[in-house]
């Protein structure tokens, strides 16, 4: 990094407004680091603005053997930096290519462009505020994020939740689950190119957001449940547009898969990529819709049963692929199973309360506490300790994005360049739940 | 709707009266003449009390004769020139036209494209086409949080947006540092690296929220029209950030 004049020195940073524009030439002579802006003479320009900055190769001797090798260059090989700011990342991740030709050699994906220290601001909140400040990680499906840290909390205190509460926590994550599914078929057609499943994916996404809204009072970050149950009880609004909505729930999935499963394109596209196989999956930890799509049938919903999933029948869809395309049916298949699920949840709801009798000061004994729940991208756990405090001790956050986001530096090499972003998006990380 | 055959065509020449033979220079064709069969007046002497037989004469039989239509004298006179300043002109259509730079940090991410997509669909205000490149973009909506190690990279997208650019912060962490206020690893505000023009608050914002924010910035360019000149660059960004 060359050394560039501070904000605060005396002698001018060059691009303030200069008071007289007569001193160009001077200026130019003093430093000719500088030079004049061509949209307007007063401004002065700096000549390389952050040249260096994103040179693939770190300025810093390597730290690691992987290092080493990965920022060593064969003959005709070169670097291709994607993101952080790229339209199909899905959020804030980079990834380092090495390139030999068009072929992925090997591949450095940089997380952390959204660390936002969220564990620690839990660490510092008392418990009622632990759920506030654990919804933006999973924005995509933010209750389920919620889901796992009240349970451990309930583990700790030994809190009996009402069975209507746990009702109304199945039925709204299901319908989230659909949401976040339907948003991941429209971003996977997105990021090759095809611009219209996306508006279908949003007119869905957007009912079942007002429709959680009109119970929770927001859209995205909800804050919804609660240490012994939730927020509020079903109301008539909600009701209302989840029976629209339901009537035509099935024909609208079918509608909007009908645009890619039959689309011929798509599917050898999709067919050849990012094979992920079962062994290579279960060492690197991966779970969820992606794990299922390999072949191993692990739910949490059936291997850790929690809430009320005993009670329900569903099934648990599997592929044996492993491919991007059969990650992406497997979504589609679990639409489907959502939706059995919500139509099951309506038709047994209990009536009662919804929140356990609790003290507005939570105090819990110490212990520790894991939670773990079957999230849209796989499973999602809290590890939670508390010593005694208002405050939890330890705050762990296992997130499925995250352990997802790994297998990508063994799915792409061997790819095209151009498979990139369509591996990446099947393999559905939210940045928000890799960088915590 | 039938096409009937001209009466004044030249005949023989096919269904539509028009000869298919290529026109000698100088000649003049005869017009298509598509008769009114859709629709008849409510008032039957509205449009000088035409019947079937006139509204068979369509304007470019008059075109033809007349020299009317050829000067668009109706709206300016005969004045061809208008002297304005044309950096009055040209915010004017800057504020019909924000193209955003399709980038999005976090939540707030979502609820841009949910504003951009069919239900709430900004193209109604011109606002519609995310451009990937910053090259090609008017407005940076940051939408999301902004981390430190995310500010550098945001600040050269900003630096690689040519002027005439505009800003705006869309959510709380962006406004403000918002639920971020005690993170280490947030910056607090991104009006501390960057000049902003329109605050969005909300955590995140409704799609609605986000328009009328763009409408506000609209209006904020057409209130500046003539004196972007004059506005600030803003603060410098920190060294090293």
């Amino acid at each position: 990094m060359p050394d560039r004049p501070t904000a605060h020195s005396d002698n001018a940073d060059p691009r303030r407004f200069r008071s007289s524009p007569g001193s160009a030439a001077e200026a130019e002579n003093a430093n000719p680091r500088y030079f004049e802006s061509a949209d307007d003479p007063r401004i002065m320009l700096e000549q390389d603005i952050g040249s260096d900055l994103y040179e693939p190769i770190p300025p810093f001797p390597t730290r690691t053997e992987r290092e080493g090798e990965f920022y060593s260059l064969a003959d005709g090989q070169m670097f291709l930096n994607v993101g952080p700011q790229h339209p199909a990342t899905h959020g804030v991740l980079r990834l380092v290519l090495k390139l030999s030709g068009e072929q992925i050699v090997d591949v450095d994906p940089v997380i952390g462009y959204l660390h936002r220290g969220v564990e620690k601001i839990c660490e510092n909140c008392d418990y009622y505020h632990v759920i506030d400040q654990v919804d933006p990680l999973e924005y995509l499906s933010s209750l389920f994020q919620e889901w796992p840290a009240v349970m451990a909390f309930e583990k700790i205190m030994d809190v009996e939740v009402p069975r209507r509460a746990e009702y109304i926590r199945v039925l709204t994550g299901e319908l989230l689950r659909i949401s976040s599914h339907t948003l991941y078929m429209g971003f996977m057609a997105l990021d090759l190119g095809g611009l219209t499943p996306i508006l279908y994916s949003f007119i869905e996404r957007d009912e079942i957001s007002e429709m959680l809204a009109s119970i929770t009072g927001a859209r995205m970050l909800f804050n919804y449940f609660r240490i012994g149950g939730v927020n509020g009880d079903l109301n008539h609004e909600f009701m209302s547009r989840l029976g629209d909505w339901m009537s035509r729930a099935g024909k609208q999935a079918e509608a909007i898969t009908g645009l890619l499963n039959e689309n011929e394109i798509f599917v050898r596209r999709m067919r050849p990529i990012g094979r992920l196989d079962r062994a290579t999956a279960l060492r690197y930890g991966v779970t969820g819709a992606n794990i299922r799509a390999s072949g191993v049938p692990f739910d949490v919903r059936r291997a850790h049963p929690y809430s009320i999933y005993p009670e329900l029948d569903f099934n648990i869809p599997t592929r044996e692929e492993g491919d991007s395309l059969a990650r992406y049916l497997m979504r589609v298949d679990e639409i489907k199973e959502s939706i059995r699920i919500i139509d099951q949840c309506l038709h047994q709801m209990p009536d009662g309360p919804i929140m356990a009798r609790l003290p507005r000061l939570l105090r819990p004994r110490p212990g520790r506490a894991w939670a773990a729940v079957e999230a849209p991208r796989g499973m999602l756990g809290v590890y939670a300790i508390s010593d005694g405090s208002d405050q939890p001790f330890r705050f762990r956050i296992h997130d499925p994005s995250f352990m997802n986001l790994e297998v990508v530096p063994a799915l792409l090499p061997g790819n095209l360049l151009a498979d990139t972003m369509a591996v990446v998006s099947s393999l559905d990380p939210v940045m928000g739940g890799v960088d915590r | 709707m039938a096409v009937s055959k001209n009466p004044r065509g030249s005949g023989g020449a096919g269904p539509s009266g028009r000869s298919l033979a290529p026109l000698a220079p100088g000649e003049l064709t005869t017009p298509i003449v598509v008769p009114n069969s859709v629709w008849r007046p409510a008032n039957p002497l509205a449009y000088q009390g035409a019947g079937s037989a006139q509204l068979e004469n369509t304007h470019l039989r008059e075109y033809g004769e007349t020299d009317a239509g050829r000067v668009d004298d109706a709206r300016w006179g005969k004045l061809q020139v208008i002297p304005t300043n044309a950096d009055y002109v040209l915010e004017l259509i800057r504020s019909n036209s924000l193209w955003p730079l399709l980038s999005g940090l976090a939540c707030c991410a979502f609820e841009m494209m949910s504003a951009a997509t069919s239900k709430n669909d900004m193209d109604r205000w011109g606002m519609f086409p995310f451009r990937a490149s910053p090259r090609q973009s008017d407005v940076l909506i940051v939408a999301g949080t902004l981390t430190t190690k995310m500010a550098g990279p945001l600040i050269r997208l900003w630096e690689q947006m040519p002027e005439p650019k505009w800003c705006v912060a869309m959510g709380d962490c962006t406004v403000s540092g918002g639920r971020y206020k005690r993170s280490y690893a947030v910056v607090q505000g991104i009006d501390r690296v960057m000049p902003v023009d329109v605050y969005v608050p909300g955590c995140p914002p409704r799609p609605e929220g986000l328009i009328y924010g763009m409408l506000q910035l609209g209006q904020l360019v057409k209130d500046r029209r003539g004196h972007w000149h004059d506005r600030s660059i803003g603060p410098t960004v920190p060294d090293k950030i």
